[in-house]
């Protein structure tokens, strides 16, 4: 293999990976920048997604199905979670969000683990994904590129609501000044819960289509929301961009890392983090304070 | 505390009658007691929620293990080591995390801590990566002391260690320092406008608390014998976050109560049940829900409530100020 192709590879690895980790991320910045919540159950949710899409796959003997039900699985649970709970805690301060948060990630990784046994799971891909897709005399894996594109539609049309809607308008506004919005005569709540079901549907989804690459498995959840802490906190919390940004840098670091310094990967993922916070404290792209 | 001195009595005494296994696991409950103990320094009394500690714990524990197994130092020597090179690490990295707060420091915390795990976990040629160290001595002393290497000498260590430090937590909180960093923990406007500083005392906050985990760290690595980088991984850092808010923020004791809790469902319940992490994670949201100040917050109301009723309703109001 030609360093040319090696680069290609590592190129479209890192885009696919990148496309995984901003499915995840961007439900979690959303739901910051709108509600101040740093969810901490929201790798347990992707986790949730990964079982619960598995779990339809199985049943119906249809890839495609996981699709549907991994989002629906977690945004039902996220929403039940947020109706019940966290409305409660709205006049407190961040860290009893951070609190509850982190209790629910644990009563929901204990539960998949009673329901679905502690082995790793996997799904069968179709045909059309299973394949290689050819790059000059180079295969290259198709669900990797189905990845890359679904990451690129979902990253678009997202960005079309939060700039071109009038949802995404309330959305922004809410995040700038929810008392103001609230006076104008918009349902503050009602956005809320809707933003905070969409960040734990793209979760879920995120969750299953992580489980071609990784597997299903107990802890997957945990490793997930590391990253996706890291990466959030590097686009500055809230910040729609900088979870994409910052998906495509961590998944470069850790892509490119892992190639060419396999032992230093790891370390370089929480150096960057630690950088970008050192010098610019809100993270690339959120507020400076 | 007026039960202090019986609670110790009775610690002191309880090797002689009580079976081998009791003796281990009332050692692990007292290690983990003084680490949630430390963290209360930063998340009770600062209202610092720091996402890390697991890192100072597990930095001490392998310093400890260093110096015993490469420095062949005595154990309190290694110990000491442990604590003295955390404490100075501690302050480098809390002066960094403290240039932010709330939401931006718990995950600074957490890089920290992973940055430390991944070290570790990498660094094969010293730490022994995820194998971690093993077959560690309670070395003896210059003098040839060996009282420490049996179950139950090591135990009486700890608990005087354990007592000591809750001693010492328990003045430092009501010094001056102390209430200067609850001031600036209520109001920071106000706080400042008096001339305090609330930079250099949440660093003070962290830096004690650091400390305070690595003597805990280096306590367990010395009770077990063996450090994995599992010590480091911040499921341990949210399990200690669950032992302080559970047993109640800000009290010292209710954390250790919240520690004991732990570790005795973790042992005792697990066997049973198997599903010890769903309980203390519902019993966890219960409390932060409905009891922010914890079980043991819950015991002062009601032993609030009881002194009202007693004082009869004239009284009332002095009671509740």
């Amino acid at each position: 293999m030609g360093s040319s192709q090696v680069w290609l590879n590592l190129t479209l690895n890192t885009l696919a990976l990148a496309s995984l980790l901003a499915m995840l991320t961007i439900g979690l910045t959303l739901i910051f920048g709108i509600m101040r919540i740093m969810n901490f159950a929201h790798g347990a949710l992707y986790m949730l997604g990964a079982y619960s899409g598995i779990a339809a796959a199985q049943l119906l003997g249809n890839f495609w199905i996981g699709l549907l039900a991994a989002p629906l699985a977690a945004a039902a649970f996220g929403s039940i979670f947020e109706y019940t709970l966290l409305r409660r805690l709205y006049r407190r301060d961040g860290g009893s969000f951070l609190l509850v948060t982190f209790g629910l990630s644990l009563v929901l990784t204990e539960a998949i683990r009673l329901i679905f046994g502690p082995n790793t799971r996997d799904v069968d891909l179709p045909s059309v994904l299973s394949g290689v897709v050819w790059f000059g005399d180079e295969p290259y894996p198709a669900y990797r590129i189905f990845l890359i594109a679904l990451g690129i539609v979902v990253l678009a049309s997202l960005a079309f609501v939060f700039l071109r809607t009038r949802l995404g308008l309330l959305i922004r506004a809410i995040a700038q000044n929810a008392e103001m919005t609230h006076a104008l005569g918009i349902d503050v709540q009602l956005i809320r819960s809707l933003t905070f079901a969409v960040g734990c549907a793209f979760a879920g989804l995120g969750g299953y289509l992580a489980v071609p690459l990784i597997t299903g498995y107990i802890g997957m959840g945990g490793a997930a929301i590391i990253d996706a802490f890291v990466i959030v906190m590097i686009g500055g919390m809230g910040s729609f961009f900088g979870s994409a940004a910052g998906s495509l840098l961590v998944a470069l670091t850790q892509t490119f890392g892992n190639y060419y310094l396999p032992d230093f990967a790891l370390v370089a993922t929480y150096l960057l983090m630690i950088c970008v916070l050192l010098c610019r404290p809100g993270g690339l792209f959120g507020e400076q304070e | 505390m007026k039960y202090a001195f019986p609670l110790f009595s009775v610690l002191a005494l309880a090797p002689l009658v009580l079976p081998g296994f009791h003796v281990t696991l009332l050692t692990e409950i007292l290690i983990f007691a003084l680490f949630a103990m430390s963290l209360d320094v930063q998340v009770g009394y600062a209202r610092m929620f720091s996402f890390g500690h697991a890192a100072p714990y597990g930095v001490g524990a392998y310093v400890a293990a260093f110096a015993l197994s490469s420095g062949n130092l005595p154990l309190p020597g290694a110990v000491l080591v442990a604590v003295i090179a955390v404490f100075i690490l501690a302050i480098p990295i809390g002066w960094l995390c403290t240039r932010a707060s709330g939401v931006a420091f718990a995950m600074l915390t957490l890089a920290f801590a992973q940055l430390a795990h991944a070290v570790i976990f990498k660094w094969n040629g010293l730490t022994g990566g995820s194998d971690g160290i093993s077959g560690l001595l309670r070395n003896h002393g210059p003098w040839g002391f060996a009282g420490l290497e049996s179950r139950q000498g090591y135990y009486w260590f700890t608990l005087a260690i354990v007592v000591g430090s809750a001693f010492l937590a328990s003045k430092f909180v009501r010094s001056p320092m102390g209430t200067a960093i609850v001031a600036v923990r209520e109001n920071e406007k106000r706080a400042v406008a008096i001339g305090y500083e609330p930079r250099r005392l949440r660093l003070a906050a962290f830096v004690i608390s650091n400390t305070w985990a690595g003597l805990a760290g280096a306590l367990h690595a010395g009770f077990l014998l063996f450090v994995s980088p599992e010590l480091l991984h911040w499921t341990l850092s949210g399990y200690v976050i669950v032992a302080v808010v559970l047993g109640g923020a800000g009290t010292l004791i209710g954390p250790m109560i919240g520690a004991t809790l732990m570790v005795v469902g973790g042992h005792q319940l697990s066997a049973v049940a198997d599903s010890w992490p769903l309980f203390m994670g519902l019993l966890f949201i219960v409390v932060v829900v409905a009891a922010p100040n914890g079980l043991w917050g819950i015991k002062s109301s009601i032993a609030n409530a009881i002194a009202v009723r007693k004082a009869g309703r004239l009284e009332v109001d002095h009671v509740a100020s």
